[in-house]
């Protein structure tokens, strides 16, 4: 179909204010929260289910690439367009359609901003559990899509265990159900193995997620240690304690300082690190378990355990954890945040494993993570004008992954796969592995139409990602979870 | 169903070759053991490792021939009544374990291993899998993998789908796939691990899995507060405020005045049929009740007493945890009792569980069948038993008429499938319900991963 001709009939089904084509207007959606990107031949914001379906269905028909897109705040590239795809910008399906305390549920377009539904619940004592640091501004759909996680993942579940149903555009157009707001019905769990497809294979429309319980009470903790040894220790020895804590993550001390001079959340500047240790539930319950971790800690050599003594020091501890990607903006051009996942009984050699490989490559890489939960963060700096540094961060990038597979880890325990870590697949999956997931996806998406080249490695290998001409030229405002 | 010996002889020697000859058995005896829902299989076939059951699978599926993945057979009878079964795998061999990290909370097993070796792994280091299904004695984690298996702890722990973190099975055309991964958080490549949970052998044959784990309660910080009803809706007001309250008790389990019967221990129990005309019957028990399991401290346990309500007792100790083995045991104590029992998983959103027991007991009564039920109140996930009445049994239409006239009564959103029936019921009506509108996805997921459709043919949705 000849391009003009694509456009008109965009605007015939989402209207015409609804498709972007202008180049200058195409430039924002090239971007993700990463280090890639990709141009997409058109913008399309439709209202409706109906409206996806008619897109998705004509796209199929003239064999058109479609990439789903929420706020545009993931970190792998999975909201890119490759191949020239249309992406479909969630942006006006941003409805709440209804939040049911009784039964616990939601039911919300794939639009609607995370926190902001986390806000409406509010008053029924109840919120969205999955709580990236992106919060404030990525979607639910996108939270879908890449099976986000965020710091109180550890103690509530990543988004997966949250979700009960989802109604899907497939890829020729057609509507369907799976799941429902009910939970444990019989047949396959498509609900289940839907979330954190990354868009390969059908675009959400309609989502019914699970509301907790807003809890009664909440200690925020913030131990503190002269090295960054001791941190990792006692993060072994908290989750060998049995002591479950809502959160706990760690800052290393090169990063709690950045973050101490952009956002004042008073971490000590001459600490080697910090853990910020949250613990909720039942009041008498998180009275014991915060000083049972507190106990932990001071075993573990920590100097000093704090303790926020009212919401607005505990919202300032959090400050610095969740607008840490920001201070580290202010003084680096670009850094690429890796996102794998180690059990956490090696986290302190793995720390080791990144100072050495820092030293390698001369990069400067810090450390912010869920250690909880056993998924770093190493945040790699570096300026992506330079050619020499894009390789070196590329590369220790990848030995890090590298680690990661050979403790027994994952590429990738939030961020999804993406365009970014795709080419890394096979260090982890065997062949029969991603033959498997190929025919499940070809299932689904057999002209590969949604979401292409994402996930599953492709011919090329990683030549073309550290080609660079796809390497944002500085990236800033990402905040990663 | 018997095939010609000389075929029987030809597969048994294959299979020989692939497992061993010492792990193929095709005696009439063993065979007819291992009869699926009365259909004896040719050969019954027990692999070592995952390349002896990807070997067995890739035979199978050259050569058309159905197989019916087992473990310890506990669980076989839910499903449709095969019209054809030739080869019970079973995965008793595959009970090695293959890691466990204590410092990480995880493991990774065979899943021949039953959830009782499983868990005596694990409790010197305090540690547990919060999988409470029933038997745990036999139920392998094969077995309560593919069925979705869960238990009451499944309302504070949610269920295998969010703590099996990896998974190593056998597609139907014999390759070997693993899914996911050993660590707690992780998300690359699909989710392969939800498909095959509670997909009942028809993806692919599980050979080992790797789980999260969680601290175990100690016993002496357990315990559990019964709170009697005299009605249901009182029963389940209670739960509404239990479920708004700030308390997060590991399990939250209604039961209704029937179902009360089958938790009582043997002997206290008495059968209709056995009491005397004439003789004075004992006063039935009429109430509803919630059980609270809460674990913590002195001062933790302190708040619960403070906010239970109804008719409270409290149980500890040996008996606190035998009220728990029981319910878990729920169906099966039914099913001893009454082999032509009919049991059901109820699905329901929570506020609906009131309106769905209500289509239960009318659905039941005007088929010759008197409905208990126990189950997670808060997740909406209930077992009810249909129990034939002694004097009058329905007839097998009467169990598909009841099956109907549930489904057709329940509120939206909900569903029942029956785990358990008498087979001459089963071939009445499907034990599954209402085809879903994601079937042909379904479908497609199936062909995708058993593109000849070996496994458990014609006992699934698809």
């Amino acid at each position: 179909m000849r391009f003009p001709s694509l456009l008109r009939k965009l605007r015939k089904i989402a209207g015409r204010d609804a498709v972007l084509e202008r180049r200058e207007d195409l430039l924002l959606y090239e971007y993700d929260a990463g280090i890639h990107r990709g141009e997409p031949r058109a913008v399309v914001f439709p209202q409706t289910t109906e409206q996806v379906a008619e897109i998705v269905s004509l796209c199929h028909q003239e064999k058109i690439a479609i990439v789903p897109r929420g706020a545009g705040t993931g970190l792998s590239g999975g909201s890119l367009a490759r191949n020239g795809a249309v992406v479909l910008g969630f942006s006006r399906m941003n409805r709440i359609l209804e939040i049911d305390p009784a039964n616990l549920r939601a039911v919300v377009q794939p639009g609607v901003v995370n926190l902001e539904l986390s806000q409406a619940a509010e008053k029924h004592g109840l919120y969205f559990a999955p709580d990236p640091s992106s919060q404030k501004s990525c979607t639910i759909g996108g939270n879908v899509a890449e099976n986000s996680g965020g710091p109180h993942t550890l103690a509530n579940g990543v988004t997966v265990n949250h979700v009960t149903g989802v109604e899907v555009v497939l890829a020729d157009g057609s509507v369907v159900e799976f799941g429902g707001k009910a939970a444990d019905g019989p047949g396959y769990d498509l609900t289940g193995f839907f979330t954190g497809s990354e868009g390969t294979l059908g675009i959400a429309t309609k989502i019914i997620v699970r509301l907790c319980r807003l809890p009664e009470s909440v200690a925020t903790l913030l131990a503190i240690y002269n090295t960054i040894e001791d941190a990792a220790q006692s993060v072994v020895a908290i989750t060998a304690a049995g002591v479950t804590p809502s959160a706990l993550e760690l800052l290393d001390g090169w990063t709690l300082r950045t973050v101490e001079a952009a956002t004042g959340a008073g971490y000590p500047l001459d600490s080697g690190a910090v853990l910020l240790i949250e613990v909720e539930g039942l009041a008498e319950q998180v009275e014991e378990s915060a000083e049972a971790i507190a106990a932990v800690c001071r075993k573990q050599r920590a100097r000093e355990v704090r303790r926020a003594r009212n919401e607005r020091e505990r919202q300032l501890l959090w400050a610095g954890r969740k607008n840490a990607f920001g201070a580290i903006g202010r003084i680096s051009p670009s850094y690429y945040v890796q996102d794998g996942v180690i059990p956490r009984t090696r986290i302190p050699e793995t720390l080791r494993h990144i100072e050495s490989v820092a030293k390698k490559y001369s990069l400067t890489i810090g450390n912010i993570f869920h250690a909880g939960d056993g998924n770093l963060h190493p945040l790699i700096l570096f300026d992506s004008r330079d050619a020499d540094q894009t390789r070196r961060t590329l590369a220790a990038g990848e030995e890090i992954l590298t680690w990661c597979i050979s403790v027994g880890g994952s590429i990738t325990g939030e961020h999804g796969v993406g365009m970014e870590k795709n080419e890394l697949m096979p260090k982890l999956f065997s062949e029969s592995d991603l033959e498997v997931m190929r025919r499940l996806h070809d299932a689904f998406n057999p002209e590969s139409l949604l979401n292409p080249q994402k996930i599953f490695p492709t011919a090329h290998g990683c030549r073309e990602v550290a080609a660079s001409p796809q390497l944002t030229q500085a990236v800033t405002g990402g905040m990663p979870s | 169903m018997s095939a010609p010996a000389e075929a029987a002889l030809d597969l048994g020697r294959e299979l020989a070759a692939r497992v061993g000859a010492a792990h193929v058995v095709t005696d009439a005896e063993t065979r007819s053991a291992h009869a699926v829902d009365g259909v004896t299989p040719q050969c019954v076939v027990e692999p070592a490792d995952a390349a002896e059951v990807a070997a067995v699978l890739r035979f199978a599926s050259e050569n058309d021939l159905v197989v019916v993945p087992s473990g310890n057979g506990s669980k076989l009878e839910s499903g449709l009544v095969p019209e054809r079964v030739d080869i019970v795998l079973r995965t008793r061999r595959l009970n090695t374990l293959e890691f466990y990290d204590p410092g990480d909370l995880t493991i990774g097993a065979g899943v021949g291993m039953t959830l009782a070796e499983l868990d005596a792994k694990l409790a010197p280091n305090q540690q547990f899998l919060p999988l409470d299904a029933a038997h745990g004695n036999e139920t392998t984690l094969g077995g309560a993998l593919a069925t979705a298996a869960r238990g009451p702890l499944r309302h504070a722990y949610g269920s295998a789908r969010d703590y099996c973190i990896g998974m190593r099975f056998v597609t139907g055309d014999g390759l070997i796939v693993q899914g996911g991964g050993r660590v707690v958080k992780n998300v690359a490549g699909y989710d392969l691990m939800k498909l095959l949970i509670g997909s009942h052998g028809t993806l692919g044959v599980i050979v080992s899995a790797n789980f999260k784990l969680f601290p175990r309660p100690r016993a002496e910080s357990l315990r559990t507060f019964a709170c009697s009803f005299p009605t249901m809706d009182e029963a389940l007001a209670f739960r509404d405020h239990l479920l708004r309250s700030p308390l997060t008790p590991v399990c939250l389990d209604l039961v209704s005045p029937r179902a009360q019967e089958y938790l009582e221990d043997a002997g206290t129990a008495r059968e209709v049929e056995d009491i005397e005309p004439g003789e004075q019957r004992p006063a039935p028990v009429a109430h509803w009740r919630v059980l609270i399991r809460a674990a913590g401290s002195e001062r933790v346990l302190a708040r619960y007493r403070r906010e239970m309500g109804g008719d409270v007792r409290e149980l500890e100790g040996k008996a606190e945890a035998d009220e728990w083995s029981k319910l878990s045991n729920f169906a099966a104590r039914v099913l001893e009792r009454h082999h032509n029992g009919m049991i059901l998983q109820l699905s329901a959103p929570t506020a609906e569980v009131a309106s769905a027991l209500q289509a239960a007991e009318s659905a039941a009564l005007d088929n010759n069948l008197l409905p208990a039920a126990i189950g997670r109140a808060g997740a909406g996930t209930l077992l009810i038993a249909f129990i034939p009445l002694s004097v009058d049994p329905p007839s097998a239409m009467q169990y598909a008429n009841a099956v109907s006239a549930l489904r057709a009564s329940l509120p939206y959103g909900a569903s029942a499938w029956v785990t358990h029936a008498p087979r001459e019921a089963r071939l009445r009506f499907n034990v599954w319900g209402t085809s879903p509108t994601d079937l042909d996805c379904m479908r497609e997921v199936k062909h995708a991963l058993d593109p000849k459709n070996i496994l458990n043919r014609g006992r699934y949705m698809v």
